[in-house]
């Protein structure tokens, strides 16, 4: 139900005017001649896929990045916009995916940096300041709370008081509901209205098109560097939405393999550890996938790190194939069969600094295969692999002797898919698989879960992604708060699930 | 009477705390605006000799005679090491290469350059014979002076740069938290990138966290040629710097608690100058008194590792610029 | 066949990415050495003198005659040794500033094992006393090896620590359990030990070039060359040097695949530590031939500075150890001839280093900033969102630079 309707934006002059923006990166086009208009006392989403330019578009308003090309007006006037500086001056501001934050400062503290208003602090005048602002629109902050400690609902609310404090006027929010729990989008959603109401501009940058239909009253598309289409939540759907952003009819969902399914390979009892994991159980058995899903920071990282063996544990067992796993070294459970595709793909996946062939071996480099028995390494044996490897998967690269870092997302997700594969592991981990990548890598993904499946693994797989979780699971369970909420056949309604990711148990549902 | 030689004893830590405790809030300075300074050694180095020479120079060639001869000492001491902490500065700031690595180049050529300047100022180091440079009019504190037993001891003869820098922390807490500057400057050591995006220019801050340092433990280098010694000499800040660093890193970064380790290190200085009879103190060789401090250091950054907490940037090159 | 995207001129897909690293420093070493040349030519004009001559005088004291290579390299040989050390350590990621006090108490070592172990042959004798150097090495490594593993404890300050004690440590094994025998006639002498059985010192091999022994050449050099490949070896070639750069680089991925990070880190800090053990030995057998109370310090620090001279690449080490041999050296040039004072040679040096360590830096990204560019052009970039990831690569990840970082994890 969209909300945008007839209110605000409609008739009133535009506030800022981007014309003909064009922004290059090393080999990218990221902008490429992009012109949008703002208006005041409106919400205003721009979506498209990873890389098609929103977050780009934005830093180029808000100062971060020049423009190679185009010009920007606010207030009719042209504008030169050569740092956040200029734009906080010009009243736009901004709202980043990851907060900027001094984490030993309190919320005061963190708001008034940089516009202290003397060479004396006065932390209690400013105090009284932020919390009259907080009121104002509705956010609930302690002003003398140390950030450290705050949810990370809270640290984005301190994030936008920090641009109400400088007055903007505009206030752009880069994917600001990735990492909030339901209800806290619903608190966001209320502040954002109150804001417009204020009349305030709010730039809406997200790719998840259901809160977009929900809360914005215009919509630009953006289609690599490009924008395709700008429309109203009344005048369209999350099917067209989604048709203009990757230019063809998505599929929502690929063809599952019929697969008998086996015995269980994975079996989880009790699993409790770090405040973060409060008693999971839960079973996977061979040719089948099981879907976790939640909102992100309710344990998933945990569960996945507690699996391969990167996480102490409280409590509870871990069974594969009935052998033990609770307190093994991360090797010993690799050898095990268990493989990983961690979500982290920079942190816990590749070393970037080093090549793909040193990547492609990380984990196997003991075996004789690839070195001898007093440690040199087999380098031929190795290349060989990977060059294997990467025709397999079509991972697009000059040569196996580049670092990983030149790779895009996506050939970086297929190598380390790739690597763990090869090893034809009993059971996969696959925690969100495929964030960040676009649509053809996406496919690539899925298919290639499926084909394990089909060839009688058992997958663990844990999104934050509905989508994904019903395009591949045979069983969906929800995970709330580290506990395990609900079970659900992949034929649920998506409300139910979505029940369970707010902790309401099987028995609330109608 | 046994209380006399613990007296000297504690008067001489005064001595010493002073100088830890400067090179150690200038060491503060620096790492809370997010640069690691490990060439404060070097920098005391450099205090040395330009204090040695600005405190003969102030004094007698300008006649400008008490007390005014040996503080511009001080203060040239102070100058010098803020200019050659300048090249830590640049190449850490500017330039963004590795903090340790500017560290260890600022403590190999201080040597060279100290005595480098040391002909420049003077003929070459003193020998045993020479007469000690004028410094300052030693002071007792009131009251505390007259203790009787001879504890009175270890609160007269004492220079009033002591008390200068134990009145330092003062002015220290007050700018690291009361004042914007001081604000801004910690935003720089925690999260740079937060306070650029908020127009805190973070060479800005860095730069005056580094200078300000070189100008401090140049000071305590100065103070330690000319008020303690009296003259120059090769080796004489014989390691010091990093016990400064040693007792830095205990008083996580705290102005207040700093004062505490470095007189705890002071004194630990001062046992093997002066308790050498007294009764567990005998028993050791004079050389392991002398490991005290780094061995409490280890300890403690061993056992209570989880309490230590630098500013989280400290030490990461700030790319400055750009988003991400 | 790795799929190769249609996009790609043949000449780029045939360049591989070392060799335009190899270029690219090779490049930015000749514009860093031009830096301090130049600079140092302006303190030399300061002094009124020509740099020509300073230089070329410099380069005729350390090149001119064969006597002057024989220092040069003797120079060179604790300094190719130290440098190791340190770069051993920071393949993995790690500082080892205690280098200088790992060498201290090497000395000790072997200054007790020459001097206990006197009743073995020869051969045998040295290589005890160089196996003692080692092992004191490795055992004072240890320390801040197994404190860093078990409790987390930053090497960099408890290196630093341990150097402060280690200086204790020989000055009171100077004056006590190895102190010089009593001689007669009771005579006041230098603090030191005895002197070592002949079979414990190391030969000077200066005579066979026409060297004079004055320099002190031995066959250390040989040995320091012979760890220089071996390291080199290991760092690409074997299986820990692979651990060690990918724990260097990104531990959380090492560690997800599998690798011990503690076990990794203990193992190289041993192996720096035996490196290190060797410093000393140049000095104290091949030397000295006794433990002096006035021993030359600072060889761990200046193996830090030739580590870096030498982008802590093996090969580049021992270049940059010849070349700080051949500026030491030229402070004899100075003190003879020149006006510009003999201190000149370590304001030079240290403009050098920095240099140097600016130089390869800048290099460093505008080479990743054309890979990239090259990647992009050849199609793989495609489906990326650039700026998004931080597509920098950087130096190993060493916690030196992260100094101090606080072992409790905080929620990203």
């Amino acid at each position: 139900m969209s909300e945008g309707d007839g209110a605000g934006g409609k008739g009133s002059p535009p506030l800022v005017e981007l014309e003909k923006i064009t922004k290059r990166f090393p080999g990218v086009l990221a902008n490429d001649e992009v012109s949008l208009e703002l208006r005041a006392g409106e919400v205003h989403a721009l979506i498209g896929e990873n890389g098609a330019g929103k977050s780009t578009l934005m830093r180029v308003l808000y100062g971060i990045y020049p423009a190679d090309g185009g010009t920007i007006r606010v207030r009719g006037k042209e504008a030169k916009i050569g740092s956040p500086r200029d734009a906080i001056g010009l009243g736009i501001g901004m709202v980043h995916q990851h907060f900027a934050l001094v984490d030993p400062f309190t919320v005061t503290e963190n708001v008034i940096l940089g516009e202290e208003g003397g060479p004396v602090l006065d932390i209690e005048e400013a105090s009284k300041k932020v919390a009259q602002l907080a009121e104002q629109y509705g956010f609930r902050v302690n002003p003398l709370a140390v950030v450290e400690e705050l949810s990370v609902g809270e640290e984005q609310r301190v994030e936008i008081l920090k641009a109400l404090y400088r007055g903007v006027e505009i206030l752009v929010l880069d994917e600001p509901t990735a990492v909030l729990t339901p209800a806290e989008t619903k608190d966001l959603f209320g502040n954002l209205r109150k804001l417009r109401e204020a009349g305030r501009t709010i730039v809406f940058i997200s790719h998840k098109l259901d809160e977009v239909l929900e809360i914005a009253d215009r919509i630009t598309v953006l289609r690599r560097g490009s924008v395709v289409g700008e429309t109203r939540p009344a005048e369209t759907s999350k099917a067209k939405l989604a048709e203009m952003m990757v230019g063809r009819p998505v599929l929502f969902r690929l063809k599952k393999p019929h697969v008998q399914v086996g015995e269980p390979v994975l079996r989880v009892e009790d699993l409790a550890g770090e405040g973060k994991l409060n008693g999971i159980t839960l079973e996977v058995r061979a040719g089948e996938i099981l879907g976790v899903a939640g909102v992100e920071g309710n344990g998933q990282r945990e569960l996945a790190e507690a699996l391969i063996g990167l996480r102490k544990l409280d409590a509870g067992s871990i069974g594969l194939e009935g052998t033990g796993i609770v307190g093994r070294s991360v090797g010993e459970i690799r050898n095990l069969g268990v493989g990983y595709i961690p979500e982290d793909r920079h942190g816990q996946g590749l070393v970037l600094n080093m090549t793909l062939w040193e990547n492609a071996v990380l984990g196997r480099q003991d075996d004789s295969e690839f070195s001898t028995r007093l440690g040199v390494l087999l380098i031929r044996k190795i290349k060989e692999l990977t060059a294997r490897l990467v025709g397999l998967f079509d991972v697009r690269t000059r040569s196996v002797d580049v670092n990983a870092s030149t790779l895009s997302g996506g050939n970086q997700q297929k190598l380390i898919l790739a690597r763990e594969l090869e090893t034809d592991p009993k059971l996969l981990i696959a925690a969100q698989p495929t964030r960040g990548l676009d649509v053809g890598a996406i496919e690539f993904v899925w298919t290639q879960i499926l084909e394990q499946k089909a060839a009688g693994r058992g997958i663990l797989l844990i999104s934050a992604e509905l989508d994904e979780i019903y395009a591949l699971s045979d069983r969906i369970v929800t995970l709330y708060e580290g506990r395990i909420t609900g079970e659900f056949s992949p034929d649920a309604a998506p409300e139910q699930v979505g029940l369970g990711m707010l902790g309401g148990a099987r028995e609330e549902v109608a | 009477m046994p209380f006399t030689d613990i007296a000297v004893a504690v008067q001489i830590s005064f001595t010493y705390f002073t100088i830890i405790y400067l090179t150690g809030l200038g060491g503060l300075f620096s790492e809370r605006s997010g640069i690691v300074n490990i060439g404060l050694e070097g920098l005391m180095i450099v205090g040395t000799v330009s204090g040695a020479f600005g405190a003969r120079f102030f004094t007698d060639t300008l006649e400008l005679g008490q007390p005014w001869g040996p503080l511009l000492g001080l203060l040239l001491g102070a100058l010098f090491g803020a200019l050659f902490a300048g090249v830590h500065a640049v190449a850490t700031v500017t330039f963004r290469i590795d903090h340790i690595v500017s560290g260890v180049v600022i403590n190999l050529v201080a040597v060279g350059l100290a005595r480098f300047l040391s002909y420049a100022f003077f003929d070459g180091q003193s020998t045993q014979s020479d007469p000690g440079g004028p410094h300052l009019d030693r002071l007792d504190i009131p009251g505390l002076s007259s203790l009787p037993g001879g504890i009175g001891r270890a609160f007269s003869g004492l220079s009033p740069v002591v008390l200068i820098a134990a009145l330092m922390v003062v002015p220290a807490w007050y700018a690291l938290n009361r004042l914007r500057w001081g604000l801004r400057l910690r935003s720089c050591g925690e999260n740079p990138e937060a306070a650029r995006s908020l127009g805190v220019s973070v060479p800005r801050y860095r730069y005056q966290g580094v200078m300000l340092s070189g100008a401090l433990a140049g000071m305590s280098g100065a103070f330690l040629a000319s008020e303690v010694i009296g003259n120059w000499r090769e080796g004489q800040t014989l390691g010091l710097g990093f016990i400064s660093l040693a007792a830095l890193i205990l008083s996580n970064w705290n102005p207040v608690r700093l004062m505490f380790f470095a007189w705890l290190f002071g004194f630990a200085v001062a046992i093997p100058l002066r308790l050498n009879d007294a009764p567990v103190i005998s028993a050791l060789p004079p050389q392991f008194i002398r490991m005290i401090p780094y061995v409490v250091t280890i300890v403690a950054i061993a056992g209570f590792v989880g309490r230590v907490r630098p500013p989280a940037a400290a030490g990461r090159a700030y790319e400055g610029g750009g988003g991400s | 066949m790795p799929t190769e995207s249609k996009a790609a001129p043949a000449s780029l897909a045939a360049r591989p990415q070392w060799f335009e690293g190899f270029v690219g420093q090779f490049l930015a070493l000749l514009g860093s050495l031009a830096i301090a040349v130049i600079l140092g030519s302006i303190l030399i004009v300061a002094y009124g003198e020509s740099p020509l001559e300073v230089y070329s005088s410099i380069l005729e004291a350390s090149l001119g005659t064969v006597d002057g290579i024989g220092y040069v390299l003797a120079i060179a040989t604790p300094l190719i040794f130290s440098a190791l050390a340190v770069a051993v350590c920071f393949k993995g990621g790690m500082f080892n500033i205690g280098v200088e006090g790992q060498y201290l108490v090497a000395m000790v070592t072997a200054a007790w094992a020459a001097l206990e172990l006197g009743f073995l042959p020869g051969p045998l004798l040295v290589t005890a006393v160089l196996a003692a150097a080692m092992l004191g090495g490795m055992v004072w490594a240890a320390i801040p090896a197994i404190l860093k593993v078990k409790t987390g404890a930053h090497e960099v300050v408890t290196t630093i620590m341990l150097n402060g004690i280690a200086v204790s440590l020989l000055a009171w094994a100077i004056n006590f359990p190895l102190r010089i025998g009593e001689r007669p006639g009771g005579q006041n002498v230098d603090l030191r030990t005895d002197q070592f059985p002949d079979g414990a010192l190391i030969g000077d091999i200066g005579e066979f070039f026409g060297v004079t022994p004055g320099a002190h050449l031995s066959w250390l050099l040989f040995l320091a060359i012979a760890a220089a490949v071996l390291v080199w070896f290991l760092i690409r070639r074997m299986r820990l040097g692979y651990e060690a750069r990918a724990v260097g680089s990104s531990p959380g991925s090492a560690k997800a695949g599998g690798i011990s990070i503690g076990a990794t880190q203990l193992k190289l800090f041993l192996i720096s530590g035996a490196l290190a053990g060797l410093v000393g030995m140049q000095q104290i057998l091949a030397d000295k031939g006794h433990l002096p109370q006035n021993y030359i310090v600072a060889l761990g620090f200046t193996g830090i500075a030739v580590a870096f001279l030498g982008q802590n690449n093996p090969i580049g080490i021992v270049f940059a150890a010849i070349l700080w041999g051949i500026l030491s050296r030229g402070e004899v040039a100075l003190q003879i001839q020149s006006e510009v004072p003999r201190e000149f040679i370590i304001i030079l040096q240290g403009i050098l280093i920095l240099s140097v360590v600016i130089t390869y830096q800048i290099a460093k990204r505008r080479l990743a900033a054309r890979q990239l560019q090259r990647a992009g052009e050849a199609g793989a970039l495609e489906d990326s969102a650039a700026p998004e990831e931080s597509s920098e690569p950087r130096e190993p990840a060493h916690e030196g630079t992260e100094a101090f970082q606080p072992t409790n994890e905080r929620d990203g």
